[in-house]
């Protein structure tokens, strides 16, 4: 979209309150999603948590090609219709929720930064392995490695990456680490790479027991080895 | 009825010329003047040989079975009969170009004194033709190529292949045609295609690939077709704006529908036609052979027509057709009927009746639509007998309705809700027919019983199509 439907659309979002029959579309769970499409659709759900907004989260086989990107998760809320994390955020901001806003200019482009690496680092890892799933799988057990080492050091012994209050990037971190951890592959060793780190663990299963357990969802949740 | 040439009945000379036989070319040669006037309707005569020049790869038995009634003839305005039937016959086929007819006495050793010989002198079409056209249409360019093979193997079997290339979508279709020798309205064919089609009205883009075989064939006065169709359709909505009922159909399904229709058409041409009528009855059960489309549709078309005084005629016309889902899944946006537009109830927007979302309408399973025209010529017949011919001027009641089938509630109650709420118009116009396929009209319509929702064009209204309400 241009810039201007973008700004036009995000002044009409404005006006209208959050309603209550908000929707998010994915794909069918078990036969259909993919892991980089079940992460997705996580992040946005605990972002959407984490805001505070009910969203009713409803199955379809058709979802990706519903969606107006192709890509999922979208939600359909009042009568507009929004796809992926960056977007939702957007969408979400402009009706006045943020979970960033009490961040500086430089805890924002950190944010940023580790929202990057994220999407470079595990979720290369996710399609590489739904993908192609050889024995050649070396190197991107490596990056993971990193990428799980750099948040886990950005995270230390707090409970959210940014102070106390949870951001989007914890949302994203979250979709994508109970992804790794909760689905079953052919391959353990990438979530075996993720439960190195045991504050990360601790992170994951703090946040599923805050924002899903607690509202009556999780059908599956971590174990620890 | 193409050329016929005749000759006396009186045998000629003995060292006369001789007459041609398979394969060279007949010569003509003038009788003298002072030859006897018979009264030739009378006479008998017996078909003693039918000749045919010009074949190349049609194989003979096709062509024994088209002429066989011009040996029955007995006498000579029989003969002049039947083998005009029979030019008509091998001309239905499709792989001659030309067909001429020669009739002439009987030479040789076995000649009777009444005894007539045939001659079809035929020109082939060629192997290949091909056809290229560039289309231009709204903010759309194509260029559309055809190719087609008739009498690919001799028995008048036919492939044709159309391409279209555009700036927004291509399609395709190849088609394979086979009549049963000798019974030409019994033939089968097979077709793969792929088309695309867009649907502003209801903000959606289809696109199908499908293949399809079916077998016609005639019983009494009706023409049957059988049809196995089985169809990739993705569906897309046509911009970001459309409404989310149409986003929920997006994508992929598999259609996999045996189909079968009946044609009764004593008209006496398809476009503005003066007497009879026409009954067409179609049903089609999907779901059955495959594919996760399941329901079964029927719908029918009737038009009756009569000439009246001063050469007009009056014309009405009736359409029907319902959608039963099989199973709980609902029906899909491309399966259902839509009702309004030039060719349908005039006075509405195109295909802009009934249930709709936000400005898209999303069709219904049931509907009817019906219309009572009177044809007359234009008004002080301007160009009579030439041009002024092809127009016509047009007064006209239209009516219909459509809606959703909710099976809650029974039969009794969906009759009553298509019985209600009624829209309807009337006018009057011009209509133009374009040779025998295809009219255009332009009418002042004057719509009533707008219910909300509908979309309107009261006033001028242009329409042009193959198949009128």
């Amino acid at each position: 979209m241009s810039l201007v439907a973008e700004a036009f659309v995000s002044q009409i979002a404005a006006a209208e309150p959050w309603p209550e029959n908000a929707t998010l579309y994915q794909q069918l769970k078990g036969e259909q999603i993919l892991l980089s499409d079940n992460a997705a659709s996580l992040a946005v759900q605990a972002f959407l948590q984490m805001c505070n907004l009910p969203i009713k989260v409803v199955c379809r086989a058709n979802a990706e090609y519903m969606s107006p990107s192709g890509k999922v998760p979208f939600i359909h809320v009042g009568n507009q219709v929004v796809s992926e994390l960056g977007p939702i955020v957007q969408f979400v901001k402009a009706k006045g929720h943020s979970l960033s806003d009490g961040l500086d200019e430089v805890q924002k482009a950190e944010m940023k930064a580790y929202m990057e690496l994220v999407n470079n680092m595990l979720l290369t890892a996710e399609l590489y392995l739904q993908w192609c799933d050889e024995a050649t799988v070396g190197e991107v057990l490596e990056d993971v490695d990193q990428c799980c080492q750099a948040l886990s050091q950005r995270l230390g012994t707090q409970p959210y990456f940014f102070n106390k209050q949870p951001t989007e990037l914890d949302a994203l971190v979250f979709g994508h680490l109970y992804t790794i951890l909760t689905t079953q592959l052919t391959n353990d060793e990438l979530s075996e790479k993720v439960k190195n780190y045991s504050n990360l663990l601790a992170f994951c299963r703090r946040i599923e027991q805050h924002y899903f357990e607690d509202r009556g969802k999780g059908s599956s949740s971590i174990r620890s080895s | 009825m193409g050329t016929v040439h005749a000759r006396s009945l009186e045998p000629l000379p003995a060292n006369g010329p001789d007459f041609g036989a398979l394969g060279e070319e007949a010569e003509f040669v003038e009788v003298e003047p002072e030859a006897k006037q018979e009264i030739l309707e009378n006479k008998d005569v017996v078909v003693q040989h039918v000749h045919f020049d010009g074949l190349g790869r049609t194989k003979d038995d096709i062509i024994i079975c088209e002429i066989g009634d011009v040996f029955k003839a007995k006498n000579l305005i029989e003969v002049m009969r039947k083998s005009h039937e029979a030019r008509e016959k091998l001309l239905r086929l499709g792989i001659f170009r030309q067909v001429d007819v020669l009739i002439d006495t009987c030479q040789g050793d076995d000649a009777l004194p009444n005894g007539l010989d045939v001659t079809f002198e035929v020109t082939e079409l060629r192997r290949l033709t091909g056809s290229y056209n560039t289309m231009v249409g709204n903010n759309e360019g194509s260029m559309v190529l055809g190719l087609k093979l008739p009498n690919l193997l001799g028995r008048a079997e036919k492939v044709t292949f159309q391409f279209s290339y555009g700036t927004k979508e291509t399609s395709y279709g190849l088609s394979f045609f086979k009549p049963q020798p000798g019974n030409f309205e019994r033939n089968f064919s097979v077709n793969l295609y792929k088309v695309t089609g867009q649907f502003p009205w209801s903000s959606l883009r289809e696109t199908d690939r499908g293949v399809s075989a079916e077998y016609s064939f005639p019983i009494w006065k009706t023409s049957h077709t059988v049809k196995w169709e089985g169809v990739w359709r993705e569906l897309g909505c046509l911009s970001r704006t459309a409404s989310f009922a149409v986003r929920k159909e997006s994508g992929h399904s598999l259609k996999s529908s045996l189909s079968h229709a009946m044609v009764i058409d004593s008209r006496n041409s398809s476009i503005l036609p003066r007497r009879g009528a026409l009954l067409k009855v179609n049903q089609e059960l999907a779901g059955y052979t495959g594919g996760d489309v399941s329901f079964i549709k029927e719908d029918f078309e009737l038009q009756l027509n009569k000439q009246l005084v001063f050469d007009s005629v009056f014309s009405t016309s009736l359409w029907g057709g319902v959608l039963v889902p099989i199973g709980d899944k609902p029906s899909s946006i491309a399966d259902r009927f839509y009702l309004g537009g030039p060719t349908s109830v005039r006075g509405f927007s195109m295909h802009s009746v009934g249930p709709q979302s936000e400005g898209d309408y999303l069709g219904g399973e049931a509907y009817w639509a019906g219309g009572l025209h009177l044809y007359t010529p234009l008004p002080f017949r301007p160009g009579q007998g030439g041009f002024g011919e092809l127009f016509r001027t047009h007064f006209f009641l239209n009516a219909g309705n459509l809606c959703n089938l909710n099976y809650g509630e029974g039969p009794k109650a969906h009759i009553r809700k298509l019985a209600e709420c009624i829209r309807w118009s009337y006018g009057a116009g011009i209509v133009l027919r374009l040779g025998n396929i295809a009219r255009l009209e332009l009418n002042y319509c004057v719509p009533m019983g707008v219910q909300k929702g509908d979309r309107t064009c009261d006033g001028v209204q242009f329409g042009a199509g193959i198949r009128f309400l």
